[in-house]
């Protein structure tokens, strides 16, 4: 009896793992096709053209990692990822991809179409990079540092990884941008990511962002208009502030390091009229000043003032454009209004790219300088 | 077939005994030629027969194995009183046996015996028989002297702080080590005699009012069931006494050290000596006391639990890290880190077999080399170690047969199983499962192993006690003693159930603070 219940309960811990497996076979490491990002274009007759960058690994004494640039083309995106498997000869294997790069025609007309696949697929995972090309087409982009002979995706994914502390390209990768998405009536951004030519070489440069309204690209962002959109979203983790003091009649540039910022945005709703508080605050420490101006208390201050006097015209500046030219709601005002007056919220939603055209905002900056790092003044030559 | 001829074997050792007569005789020459006649073609049997010159009737004659007595007793209490003392002088009653006993000769354990039987295997084990003309009864005379090693620090086991001595061969002198360190009279100590021809010498110890109950009693009745015609080391008795017959886990201790007999005796165990073996045993044994080292308990309490934890954490991974690689690089190639993923897929490049298999090669050429490393001459060692090193390390992944991480993991796997040599047969039994499981299932089938591992362990019982104590319960005083090694002064009590008859251990004054 005792052995009888062993056998059975055996049983069905086996029987049990074998039904509830998801995805599995025995695989050897080395068969993998080792995808490390992809771009996706516009193909020939309504079909699409994917381009992936594989990891292609050499063995022996020391190891080699090139890139394998292949491209095909499909009538959907996994038409197209099967299709490779007649020029590479593997199963492309997803997991480790990082980008997805597409280009600025794709954005425009399908982008959504793409999204659905890189969602869906088990394989692929939803921490990837999302990169929008400026340049005519994506693919270049891996074409771009040939030379070098490194892995192009796993070289944006550092730069997409490290831009925080620059805070000038918008920080998205695929499972933001479906939380984001989900939001009614908001707009996205996406980083973008273009070509320089420096020397003979062209290398890529993720900068910027593109807005993305209703699944398609909409327009692009500057990247100082960027970080502003990031101050108002109170993403920023880091950056710079940049502005000019002036002192006994001559201009000086300083720097400012930002190390914690905290954005409240309050919608206040006042019978029909619907305005927008936006509250920053922002600390700072001085980290670089061009020029000999005496540390005091009110050179501080003025200091702060200025910064804060040149961010608050820089975001209203943005939010007037955005407003007038795109009318894409990219700082998620719609949601805070959803959170916080959900009566509001019905009644405006249908018609909210209108009601957001016409929304007051009210920007009010508050800068902090919180030391100036090592030096307490400026050290001036031959004193 | 084998039980037959094993009980037919039995059976002709019992009829040869009934041959025999059971008896001495009252003539001295029928007797020594009766004695002769047992121990037929025994060329080391020396019978010496003398007489005094004052008194004719004591005619006597001595019988022993050359070797296993001490001459000098021999010759000076036996022989010499009674050739050179005037004995018609020293006798004076009839009973002239009863009188060189009392007066004449000089032993300190003299006993009289009439049973043929008793007395040939007196002589085996190294006394000497004394017959005087005349009496049916002779004396047994203790005059055993052999040749035996000096207590030593056994090699298996060796510590840097703790008592360097350990068990000889030699059961009497290992009782007497363990009873140096317990001087109580609840000591008791119960002889045995285990195979019908080897007649070896057991003997249970414990300690009366600590002994857990019915574990002596559950002892004693493994070790009447057994019927062997040979005991040549404790294991034979380890594996007959045993619970859960084929488990390669042990669940009888076996320890070569006094000071860890000593300690687990005071924890209520029964500890069972076996003549000729330097190995005691101990039950009852659960799976902590793998983990136990005696140094544990002499060091500072934070190194000791530092060790022990190491010792449980690599009996895991000795077990578990081959199945778990296989299972990360053939199947869940997304739980790896880019990089990771990258380094072993260039490693993977152009080896032609497959990892799984290279894995069981890699183990099973570690267990080659282990077993070579303990059985060969210390002579051809280095040769050993060359190859073992520069063939297998060294050119089998340069040749790419294998691939650098598998002999990584071969190499943490080989050295985490040395570290507990203890259950050496567990280890590479459910190590190969797991890395069935693993190459079947991946993490599915590991995981699955691993539990049927885990619920088969949990069945496991020693003489009643649950082999898995202690590892699962941290509550109380349960855990005090297994990962890890409390403070002497907060381990105030025995092991539970094991220690339950008597278990405060320690009464000191924090203790009682508490």
């Amino acid at each position: 009896m005792k052995k009888l219940r062993l056998t059975l309960l055996i049983l069905i811990i086996l029987l049990n793992s074998a039904f509830a497996t998801a995805c599995w076979n025995y695989r050897e490491i080395e068969k993998l096709a080792v995808v490390a990002g992809v771009a996706i274009d516009q193909g020939t007759k309504e079909q699409y053209q994917m381009t992936v960058e594989v990891i292609k690994i050499s063995g022996g004494k020391d190891t080699k990692m090139t890139p394998e640039i292949i491209s095909a083309e499909g009538k959907t995106i996994f038409d197209a990822t099967r299709n490779i498997i007649s020029l590479s000869g593997k199963k492309l294997y997803w997991s480790h991809a990082k980008i997805i790069i597409l280009s600025k025609e794709i954005a425009e007309n399908s982008f959504e179409k793409i999204i659905d696949w890189y969602n869906r697929d088990s394989e692929t995972r939803p921490d990837m990079y999302l990169l929008i090309s400026k340049e005519a087409s994506a693919k270049e982009i891996f074409d771009a540092h040939r030379e070098i002979e490194s892995i192009m995706s796993l070289t944006l994914a550092d730069i997409m990884e490290n831009q925080i502390s620059l805070s000038k390209a918008a920080e998205s990768n695929l499972i933001k941008f479906d939380i984001e998405s989900q939001l009614n009536g908001a707009s996205q951004v996406i980083p973008t990511i273009s070509l320089k030519q420096i020397k003979e070489e062209q290398v890529p440069q993720v900068i910027g962002a593109a807005i993305i309204k209703n699944q398609k690209l909409a327009g692009f962002l500057s990247p100082d208009e960027t970080k502003d959109v990031i101050f108002i979203r109170n993403e920023i983790k880091g950056g710079l502030l940049t502005g000019e003091i002036q002192d006994n009649n001559t201009p000086v540039k300083f720097t400012l390091e930002i190390f914690d910022n905290k954005t409240k945005v309050k919608p206040v709703v006042n019978g029909k009229n619907i305005k927008i508080n936006i509250n920053i605050e922002t600390k700072v420490a001085i980290d670089e000043i061009e020029g000999t101006i005496k540390f005091s208390e009110d050179e501080r201050k003025r200091i702060e003032e200025i910064a804060a006097k040149e961010l608050k015209k820089e975001i209203e500046n943005l939010i007037g454009k955005l407003q007038s030219e795109y009318d894409a709601d990219i700082f998620e005002f719609g949601a805070k209004l959803r959170e916080d007056n959900f009566k509001k919220w019905k009644t405006v939603e249908k018609n909210w790219g209108d009601v957001f055209k016409n929304t007051k905002v009210d920007v009010t900056v508050k800068v902090a300088i919180k030391n100036s790092a090592l030096l307490s003044k400026t050290l001036k030559e031959g004193d | 077939m084998y039980k037959n001829s094993r009980k037919s074997r039995l059976e002709s050792i019992e009829s040869n005994k009934a041959n025999k007569p059971e008896n001495l005789e009252v003539s001295l020459d029928d007797n020594i030629l009766l004695f002769k006649n047992i121990f037929k073609n025994d060329e080391t049997l020396i019978v010496r027969e003398f007489q005094n010159k004052h008194l004719k009737a004591a005619k006597c004659c001595i019988i022993y194995i050359d070797g296993m007595v001490n001459t000098e007793i021999v010759n000076e209490n036996i022989i010499e009183p009674i050739l050179h003392n005037d004995l018609s002088i020293d006798i004076e009653s009839c009973d002239l046996l009863g009188e060189l006993k009392k007066k004449v000769i000089v032993s300190n354990n003299v006993t009289v015996e009439t049973e043929i039987n008793n007395i040939a295997s007196s002589i085996v084990s190294g006394d000497t028989l004394f017959l005087v003309e005349g009496y049916d009864k002779a004396l047994i005379i203790s005059s055993k002297g052999w040749q035996s090693r000096t207590i030593s620090e056994p090699e298996s086991a060796k510590v840097i702080r703790g008592p360097r001595e350990g068990f000889t061969e030699a059961i009497m002198v290992n009782l007497s080590l363990v009873r140096r360190r317990i001087k109580s009279t609840d000591l008791k100590f119960k002889f045995r005699e285990i195979g019908e021809r080897t007649r070896t010498k057991t003997c249970i110890c414990y300690i009366d009012g600590l002994v857990m109950d019915g574990v002596l009693d559950e002892l004693e009745q493994r070790l009447n069931k057994i019927e062997i015609d040979a005991i040549i080391d404790s294991g034979y008795i380890q594996e007959l006494i045993r619970d859960s017959k084929y488990s390669p886990f042990e669940t009888v201790g076996s320890s070569e050290r006094p000071d860890v007999v000593a300690a687990k005796l005071l924890e209520g165990r029964v500890a069972l000596f076996v003549d000729g073996s330097p190995f005691v045993l101990t039950a009852p044994y659960i799976i902590v006391e793998n983990f136990q080292a005696n140094e544990d308990y002499y060091n500072n309490y934070i190194l000791g639990s530092m060790n022990r934890l190491i010792r449980g954490l690599t009996a895991v991974t000795s077990v578990a890290i081959p199945a778990m690689y296989l299972s990360l690089v053939t199947f869940h190639q997304e739980m790896l880190p880019t990089p990771l993923l990258l380094s072993i897929s260039a490693s993977r490049q152009g080896v032609p077999l497959p990892t799984s298999v290279t894995l069981f090669l890699m183990l099973f050429i570690f267990d080659i080399l282990r077993e070579a490393g303990a059985r060969m001459p210390a002579s051809i060692g280095q040769a050993i170690n060359i190859v073992g090193t520069l063939v297998l390390g060294q050119a089998v992944s340069e040749a790419r047969l294998v691939s650098t991480p598998v002999v990584v993991i071969t190499a943490i796997t080989g050295m985490t199983t040395v570290i507990n040599m203890n259950f050496l047969a567990a280890t590479v039994i459910w190590r190969n499962l797991l890395l069935l499981g693993a190459s079947i299932l991946g993490i599915y089938g590991f995981l699955m192993t691993f539990i049927i591992l885990y619920m088969y362990l949990i069945s496991i019982r020693s003489f009643g006690v649950p082999y898995f104590m202690n590892v699962t319960r941290v509550k109380n005083h349960d855990g005090q003693d297994a990962w890890i090694r409390a403070p002497w002064w907060a381990m105030t009590t025995r092991p539970k159930i094991i220690g339950d008859k008597n278990l405060v251990r320690e009464s000191s004054k924090k203790s009682k603070e508490k």
